[in-house]
C-alpha cells in the first residue's frame, strides 16, 4: 500500500463549472521524492492543496474519489488534525509570513507554539530546521526585512520545523537565484532520504532531473505522462501538450532532427547535454 | 505615523522588568483614579508624583517628554482650548470673544478635562514604551485569552505601516498622474475610488492565501498553546496588582460615595 | 451566545481583520489628505461585520479605534465603545438582510448612524461636558450657548454629522464587496448576507459608487452652507 494514494479524484470549486481536478491517481511511495509538472492551469496547485487538505477542507466545493497518506482518509479527518502529518509551502513568500511574530526565530516557532510543543523541545527544533535550511544567521532579523528568496527559506523552514511525514511543496523557490535553488534541492533531497516524502511542483526542470526520483506531468487535471524524471521530461508529448521543457532538452531535439545528436535519449541538464554533444 | 508601529524602547529597568499584566493593571489604575478620584487635583497631582517618577524609574524620561509633547500636549491642549471657549458653566466671566463667555469655571474644568486625558495617555504611552507587544501578549496568551487575539494584535501593528506605506506611495503616484490633491472639489471626491481601490483590494485578495498559510502551521489546533518566551510573573508583581486593583476600587467607592 | 459568537471568527476572520483595520486608517488618512467632509474611517469596520458578523465588527471597530488612538490621535481612544457598536450594528443589519442591494444598504448606513450617535452622546456628556475636540464640537458649543440643554445639543450635533458619513461608509464597503470575486467571499463565515439582489454584482455596484458620490457632493454642499451662513 502506497504512503499517498489518490483514487479517482475529481474536484470542482464552489461556484465553477468545470472540474479543476478529473480522475486523478497518484501513488507515492514513503520517502519517495516526487515532482509535478504542466501547463498553467494544469490543477497543480489544486493538487497541492488536496494533499495537504485544503482541498475540500478548506475550499469546500464537490469533491469525489479518496485521499489517504500514510493510511488515513481525508474526508474522515479534519484540517487541524491533517496538517499534522502533511506540510505545505507555496510560492508566495510575502503571505506565508505570519505577521504575528517579530523575529524570524519566533516566526518559525509558531507552528510550534500552535501545536503545544514544550518550550525546550521547541527551541531546538527551530535551531536544527534553521541549520538545515542555511538560515541561521537570519535568527534575529524581522521576516519582513528579508528578500524574497530569503523568505522563501523562512517559509520552507517554518513547515519542515513541525517535521510532516507528507511535505508538499508549490514552486518553494519560484525567488532564489539558481544557488539558493540549488541548496534548497539538496536540503529537500536530503529529508527525501531521511524518510520524508515529498511531493513538489516546479518548472525549474533541470533541478528536477538532477533530484527528483520520479516525474508526474499533469494536464488539464489529469496525469498525462509518469515516470522517470529524464523519460517524461524529455518525452515527446510534453511538447504536444504545451508544456515548458528545458531548454537543452528543446536545444538537443533540434540538433537530433539535423542529425547532429548522436544519442538515442535526449538531455534535461547542462552536463548531460555538454556530455551529448561532445561525444 | 511612527514607521513600525511599536513604542517599545528597550532598556533593562525596574519598570521593564515588571510582568507586563502588573503594568497593564498599573496604566489602568493610573488612568480610573484620574478620572474618578474625588478631588479637584487628583489628575494633576498624578502627573507629577506617579507618572513622571514612572518615567524616571522606566529610565525612558527622555523618550516619553519627547512623545508626551509631540503627542499628547496637542491634544489635551486643544481640549482645553475647545472646553475653555465653549463650555457655558459659571457667570464669572473673565473676557468675551465674539459670542463666548470665557468664565472662571469653564477655566478650571478645562484644565481638569485636559489633564485627565494627559494622564489618560501619557500613562498608556509609558506603557507601550516599557512593554514589547509579543510578551504582553504572550503572557495574556497563557493566561488563557486565545491565540486568536494575539495574531490579530500583533498583525495588525506590523500590517499597518505598510498599507500605510501603500497609501502615501497611492497619494504620490496619483498626484504625479495629475489627480492633484490640491484641485477642485469635483476632482479630489472623483479621485477617491482610483485612490482606494487598488490598495483594498490588493489586500483583500491577499486574505486567503495568508489564512491558508496560517492554518498549516497549525493555526486552528485544538492543542493548548505553547509559548517560546517565557514571562516570569514573580510573587511581588501579583501583590502589587492587588493593592492596585484595592485602590481603584477605592477610588470608585469614595466617587459614587460622595455624589 | 458563546456558539454565536464563535460563528463570526473562522481563520479568513483573523486574516481580514488586520487588513480591515489598515483599511480604516489608510482611507481615514487618504480622505484627511483629500480634505473631504466626511471621516470614512469605519469601512474596513463594516466589510467585516458583512462578511463575517456583528461580534466580529465590534472587535474590529475597538481594535481599529485603540490602534488609531495610540498611533495617530491619543484623543481618540475613549471612543472606542462607539467604534466597537458601529461594527456591531452594522453586522446586525447585515444579519436582517440589509446588505443585499443598494437601498437596503442605505438604511444601514442610517441605522448605524442613529446608533453611533446615540453610544456617542454619553462619553461626550460625561467625560468632555459635551465639548470634544473634535471639529463638530463648533456646532455644539453654537448649540449651547443659543441656550441648548447639552444633552439635546450634543445629539443634535451627532444628528447633524453622523448619517451622511455612515450611509456613504456602508455604501462603500458594498460596493467593494460587490466587487471582489464570488470565490474571494466564499471563505468568510457569512458570504450569504452579502449576495446580490435586485440585478448583479456589478450592478449594484456601480449603483453604490453613484449613491457616494451624490452623499458626498451633498455633504459638501451642506458644510458650505452652514458655514457660509
Amino acid at each position: 500500500m502506497a504512503f499517498v494514494n489518490l483514487q479517482n479524484v475529481t474536484y470542482k470549486y464552489p461556484l465553477t463549472k468545470a472540474p479543476v481536478l478529473q480522475n486523478v491517481n497518484l501513488q507515492v511511495d514513503e520517502g519517495e521524492f516526487v515532482s509535478i509538472v504542466g501547463p498553467n492551469g494544469a490543477g497543480k496547485s489544486t493538487l497541492c492543496y488536496a494533499l495537504a487538505g485544503f482541498v475540500p477542507h478548506f475550499f469546500k466545493g464537490e469533491i469525489s474519489g479518496s485521499i489517504e497518506v500514510d493510511g488515513k482518509e481525508s474526508s474522515k479527518s479534519t484540517l487541524d488534525e491533517w496538517v499534522l502529518n502533511v506540510g505545505l509551502a507555496f510560492q508566495n513568500p510575502f503571505n506565508q509570513i505570519s505577521g504575528a511574530k517579530y523575529t524570524v526565530f519566533e516566526e518559525i516557532a509558531f507552528g510550534l507554539e500552535n501545536i503545544g510543543v514544550p518550550r525546550e523541545e521547541m527551541k531546538s527544533r527551530v535551531e536544527d530546521a534553521m541549520a538545515l535550511t542555511g538560515i541561521r544567521d537570519l535568527a534575529d532579523r524581522s521576516p519582513y526585512s528579508l528578500s524574497g528568496g530569503q523568505q522563501q527559506r523562512v517559509a520552507l523552514t517554518s513547515i519542515l520545523v513541525m517535521r510532516p511525514k507528507l511535505l508538499v511543496l508549490d514552486e518553494p523557490t519560484s525567488q532564489m537565484d539558481p544557488i539558493g535553488t540549488r541548496e534548497v534541492f539538496g536540503t529537500i533531497r536530503k529529508m527525501a532520504e531521511e524518510g520524508m516524502t515529498v511531493v513538489l511542483v516546479e518548472h525549474k526542470m533541470e533541478w528536477i532531473a538532477k533530484f527528483a526520483d520520479r516525474v508526474i506531468a499533469l494536464k488539464d487535471g489529469s496525469v498525462l505522462l509518469e515516470g522517470k524524471p529524464n523519460e517524461v521530461l524529455t518525452s515527446d508529448l510534453l511538447v504536444e501538450n504545451g508544456f515548458g521543457i528545458s531548454r537543452y532538452t528543446s536545444t538537443a531535439r533540434e540538433a537530433k532532427k539535423q542529425g547532429i545528436w548522436k544519442k538515442e535519449s535526449l538531455p534535461v541538464t547542462l552536463d548531460e547535454a555538454a556530455e551529448g554533444f561532445t561525444k | 505615523m511612527h514607521e513600525r508601529l511599536s513604542f517599545h524602547i528597550k532598556r533593562d529597568s525596574f519598570i521593564h522588568n515588571l510582568n507586563p499584566l502588573t503594568k497593564l493593571v498599573l496604566t489602568l489604575t493610573l488612568i480610573l483614579i484620574a478620572f474618578t478620584f474625588p478631588w479637584y487635583w487628583t489628575p494633576h497631582l498624578l502627573v507629577l508624583v506617579a507618572i513622571i517618577p514612572l518615567s524616571l524609574l522606566g529610565k525612558v524620561f527622555r523618550e516619553f517628554s519627547v512623545t508626551a509633547l509631540r503627542l499628547i500636549l496637542p491634544a489635551a491642549g486643544f481640549l482645553f482650548l475647545m472646553q475653555a471657549f465653549f463650555q457655558p458653566v459659571g457667570s464669572d466671566v473673565i473676557f468675551k470673544f465674539y459670542f463666548l463667555d470665557v468664565t472662571q469655571e469653564s477655566l478650571m474644568f478645562a484644565f481638569r478635562n485636559a489633564m485627565r486625558v494627559f494622564v489618560m495617555v501619557s500613562a498608556f504611552t509609558l506603557f507601550l514604551v516599557t512593554t514589547h507587544p509579543s510578551e504582553l501578549m504572550s503572557d495574556l496568551t497563557r493566561r488563557g485569552l486565545p491565540g486568536q487575539f494575539s495574531y490579530v494584535i500583533i498583525s495588525t501593528l506590523q500590517i499597518l505601516p505598510q498599507i500605510i506605506a501603500k497609501s502615501q506611495t497611492i497619494i504620490a503616484a496619483q498626484r504625479s498622474r495629475g489627480l492633484d490633491t490640491e484641485s477642485s472639489f469635483f476632482k479630489r471626491a472623483g479621485s477617491l475610488i482610483p485612490l482606494v481601490g487598488p490598495l483594498v483590494f490588493g489586500s483583500l485578495m491577499e486574505v486567503e492565501e495568508r489564512a491558508i498559510a496560517i492554518e498549516a502551521r497549525g493555526f486552528t489546533s485544538k492543542q493548548t498553546k505553547t509559548s517560546l518566551h517565557e514571562i516570569p510573573d514573580p510573587s511581588f508583581d501579583q501583590m502589587l496588582r492587588w493593592v492596585l486593583v484595592a485602590l481603584i476600587i477605592l477610588s470608585i467607592a469614595l466617587n459614587l460615595w460622595l455624589s | 451566545m458563546l456558539e454565536k459568537i464563535k460563528n463570526n471568527f473562522n481563520t479568513q476572520t483573523w486574516v481580514l481583520i488586520p487588513i480591515a483595520i489598515g483599511i480604516n486608517i489608510a482611507v481615514g488618512q487618504i480622505v484627511l489628505v483629500l480634505k473631504l467632509p466626511v471621516f470614512l474611517d469605519s469601512i474596513g469596520t463594516v466589510m467585516v461585520a458583512a462578511l463575517c458578523g456583528p461580534w466580529a465588527g465590534a472587535l474590529t471597530g475597538a481594535l481599529s479605534n485603540v490602534i488609531w488612538g495610540i498611533a495617530i490621535d491619543p484623543g481618540a481612544l475613549p471612543w472606542w465603545p462607539v467604534a466597537a457598536m458601529i461594527g456591531y450594528m452594522a453586522g446586525r443589519m447585515a444579519q436582517w438582510g440589509f446588505f443585499k442591494s443598494w437601498w437596503k444598504v442605505v438604511v444601514t448606513g442610517f441605522v448605524v448612524a442613529l446608533t453611533a450617535a446615540i453610544v456617542s452622546t454619553p462619553i461626550a456628556v460625561y467625560l468632555f461636558g459635551g465639548i470634544t475636540a473634535s471639529g463638530s464640537s463648533f456646532i455644539t458649543a453654537y448649540l449651547l450657548q443659543t441656550g441648548q440643554g447639552i444633552w439635546s445639543a450634543v445629539v443634535s450635533t451627532s444628528f447633524l454629522t453622523e448619517p451622511v458619513d455612515k450611509i456613504t461608509t456602508a455604501m462603500i464597503a458594498f460596493a467593494i464587496i460587490q466587487g471582489l470575486p464570488k470565490r474571494t467571499i466564499g471563505g468568510y463565515p457569512k458570504p450569504e448576507q452579502v449576495e446580490a439582489e435586485g440585478g448583479t454584482n456589478k450592478n449594484q455596484m456601480y449603483i453604490a459608487i453613484g449613491v457616494v458620490v451624490v452623499l458626498v457632493l451633498f455633504a459638501a454642499f451642506m458644510l458650505r452652507n452652514i458655514l457660509g451662513g
